[in-house]
């Protein structure tokens, strides 16, 4: 018998969490706490798990074993005490397309026993907070991506959830609209609301308070975003070089290199700490190739290098640190 | 159990369904056009039989017996071929369908009170014309024998067959036994096909999942699934009914209460089988597949279409698995003989199980349904 954690401390306790697909272990016993009023961000390859250990916290899947408290509540046992109190979002779109953005928040709304008098004032609340105001009386289907995403939150945010799961919300969505839905769930914060989300861009990964690293159905890695970083050993070098793809196997081949990878349009190399004139050594290494070395210069670790730094390769299944990164970004 | 939940998702569907615009036509146009066809189409009345008749005798007594076969409205004389040759011709043309032989002496026979005979060659190829055709033929002779012989020789074998038809079908108008069946078979069209794509695409497009966020029972969601395409399928057995009676013209001799409860339990079934199709489906792909390999054993071993009594033996225990052939039984012959609970209760029994069964199994999936 489990016993409860105290109320107000976790917005999530999981314990040895499991779960199988006829022999397929999507989820390996994940344990792990989630402090009230956090955004805690999970990342993670496909196929790691995420979102089947998402179904399990949000009570729309059964454990195979383990149990999650939602706010001290079992989702094994006590599944209609957490519902009230979750909100969740999951990565496809779930809503009825061919109802309109009012009639889905009213029927959400209706069917978690909103009551009737709050209802207007909280739609028209979150129809102007998600920017959907003018849409209300659009059918569903015909929003663009990013305005889908929005309502979707919102019908989630009805009625008015204590935690919310989001199952990368903006996989799909354009920049203005990520950004813009990142500005709502930073306000919810604000509001004290713990959201609990997954999402493969880093930059997301960013702005949250935690974030944990899962692969293979585990989680390896739990760390704030800047401790994440300074866990890495040594330091980034940035270089613009004419040849990418001519550079990168000449860079790696240094004895000093721990990583390397493309961002946008620089070479960034991670190198161990002891290295003092390894600037100089990666121009020469580059210029004796015959390729042109317009910029080389320090740079702060991002949560890419991070990962692919920290996560061993063997962990990840059939891919090599460049592929999770692919995947990350 | 919360009403205002189950009142919303019945709320919810309709909306949906309002919005559908593949979906209305279906659900109000099919069932007519269905009438339509099986009313005149599948029909098994053949009339105008394209007959050929090979007149040897030409006597008065001959031309009553041709008389006889063109006046009964099922067969149409287009050829009078002198020779057994030129009457090959015409049936391997497909110009006639049948022949009529009147042997030579054929009045002689008759006025001498002595036993003669009618050729009657049929053009077997289209088996359904022949088999139809050969009994007019058989039912004409029968009734101008009884003309030709006031006095009978023998009781009449074929005056039996004919008498019992008479009974309850007068015209032999096949549309008196198609509309009854075709209540049942539009009921099950309907409750099946609507039910099983109602759930998958809940489960496909994700909002199944979002509903089990919700404070929503399994048995609110169920009862506010079902009771639209119920209501549904009430209207449009309503709307074959009238259309039946009134544009049909076929005489209802039964009770609405017996043919109602035998529907409802009907509905129930369907309701269950589309239920269990949808929770085993994971596409609406997947389940409308699974209803057309259904339909096709509903519709040949029911007794829908074709007589039970025709199907070989080694099939004929698979149709006691179809649900079709109990409500068949029941509809038809409480709609033209006005059968009621006393004679029908093995039907209502096996229907009954099979909405229990059905009904459970469908249960006990949804149950267990998102857990893998």
């Amino acid at each position: 018998m489990i016993t409860p954690a105290p109320i107000d401390e976790f917005a999530l306790d999981v314990r040895d969490l499991r779960k199988e697909f006829k022999g397929t272990v999507a989820v390996d016993g994940v344990t792990m706490t989630v402090p009230r009023g956090e955004v805690f961000g999970l990342v993670g390859p496909d196929g790691a798990g995420k979102s089947t250990l998402i179904r399990m916290m949000a009570t729309v899947l059964a454990p195979t074993s383990g149990d999650a408290l939602v706010f001290g509540r079992s989702v094994r046992t006590e599944a209609a005490k957490v519902k009230p109190r979750i909100g969740y979002m999951s990565q496809a779109f779930s809503l009825y397309r061919d109802l309109t953005v009012k009639e889905n928040l009213e029927f959400f709304a209706e069917l978690r026993g909103v009551p009737r008098k709050e209802m207007a004032s909280r739609s028209a609340k979150l129809l102007e907070f998600s920017g959907l105001t003018e849409f209300a009386k659009r059918q569903a289907q015909f929003l663009s991506g990013g305005m889908k995403q929005k309502l979707a939150l919102a019908a989630t945010l009805i009625s008015e959830p204590d935690l919310l799961f989001l199952d990368e919300p903006t996989t799909g969505v354009d920049p203005v609209s990520r950004r813009e839905f990142w500005r709502i769930i930073s306000g919810l914060h604000r509001q004290g609301i713990t959201v609990f989300v997954a999402t493969p861009y880093m930059d997301e990964a960013e702005r949250c308070d935690e974030i944990a690293f899962m692969t293979q159905g585990r989680i390896i890695l739990r760390d704030t975003p800047a401790g994440m970083k300074r866990r890495v050993p040594g330091r980034v070098i940035e270089v613009d070089v004419s040849d990418y793809r001519a550079a990168m196997p000449i860079v790696r081949a240094l004895p000093f290199s721990t990583s390397v990878e493309v961002s946008g349009e620089h070479l960034r190399v991670l190198v161990s700490g002891e290295c003092e004139n390894c600037e100089a050594e990666i121009r020469s290494a580059l210029e004796g190739a015959g390729l042109a070395v317009s910029r080389i210069r320090p740079a702060a670790t991002d949560l890419e290098m991070a990962f692919a730094a920290l996560i061993p390769t063997a962990t990840l299944p059939g891919r090599d640190d460049a592929e999770v990164l692919a995947v990350a970004e | 159990m919360s009403w205002r939940r189950v009142r919303l998702l019945i709320w919810k569907e309709f909306l949906q369904l309002k919005r559908d615009r593949s979906m209305l036509p279906i659900i109000f146009i099919m069932p007519v056009l269905q009438l339509i066809m099986f009313g005149y189409v599948i029909g098994t009345d053949v009339r105008d039989i394209r007959t050929a008749v090979v007149d040897r005798d030409g006597s008065p007594e001959s031309h009553l017996v041709v008389d006889g076969f063109v006046n009964s409205g099922y067969f149409k004389q287009v050829a009078t071929p002198t020779t057994d040759a030129e009457m090959q011709k015409l049936l391997d043309g497909n110009k006639a369908q049948v022949a009529i032989i009147i042997p030579e002496g054929f009045s002689d026979s008759v006025h001498a009170k002595r036993a003669t005979q009618v050729g009657i060659v049929v053009d077997g190829s289209d088996s359904k014309t022949a088999s139809v055709a050969s009994g007019y033929a058989g039912q004409v002779v029968a009734s101008l024998s009884r003309q030709l012989y006031p006095t009978p020789m023998s009781s009449g074998a074929g005056g039996v067959d004919a008498r019992v038809r008479v009974l309850f079908n007068p015209t032999l108008r096949s549309v008196n036994t198609m509309v009854p069946a075709l209540l049942a078979f539009i009921l099950m069209m309907s409750t099946q096909m609507t039910m099983s794509q109602a759930v998958v695409k809940e489960r496909e497009r994700g909002t199944l999942e979002q509903l089990f966020v919700t404070p929503i029972g399994r048995a609110e969601y169920l009862i506010g699934k079902l009771l639209p395409y119920v209501l549904i399928a009430a209207i449009q057995i309503t709307l074959v009914f009238t259309v039946g009676t009134i544009w049909f013209k076929v005489p209802f001799n039964g009770s609405l209460l017996v043919m109602g409860s035998g529907l409802a339990l009907f509905a129930l079934t369907g309701l269950g089988i589309g239920l269990m199709v949808s929770l085993l489906s994971r596409t609406r792909y997947q389940a409308q597949q699974a209803m057309t390999f259904m339909m096709v054993p509903s519709m040949m071993l029911s007794g829908f279409v074709f007589p039970l009594e025709s199907m070989p033996a080694v099939l004929y225990p698979l149709s006691y698995l179809i649900p079709l052939r109990y409500i068949v039984v029941i509809v038809r012959s409480n709609f033209m003989k006005g059968s009621g609970f006393a004679a029908l209760w093995p039907q209502f029994a096996a229907m009954a199980l099979f909405a229990a069964v059905v009904f459970g199994f469908g249960l006990s999936r949804f149950r267990k349904q998102l857990n893998d």
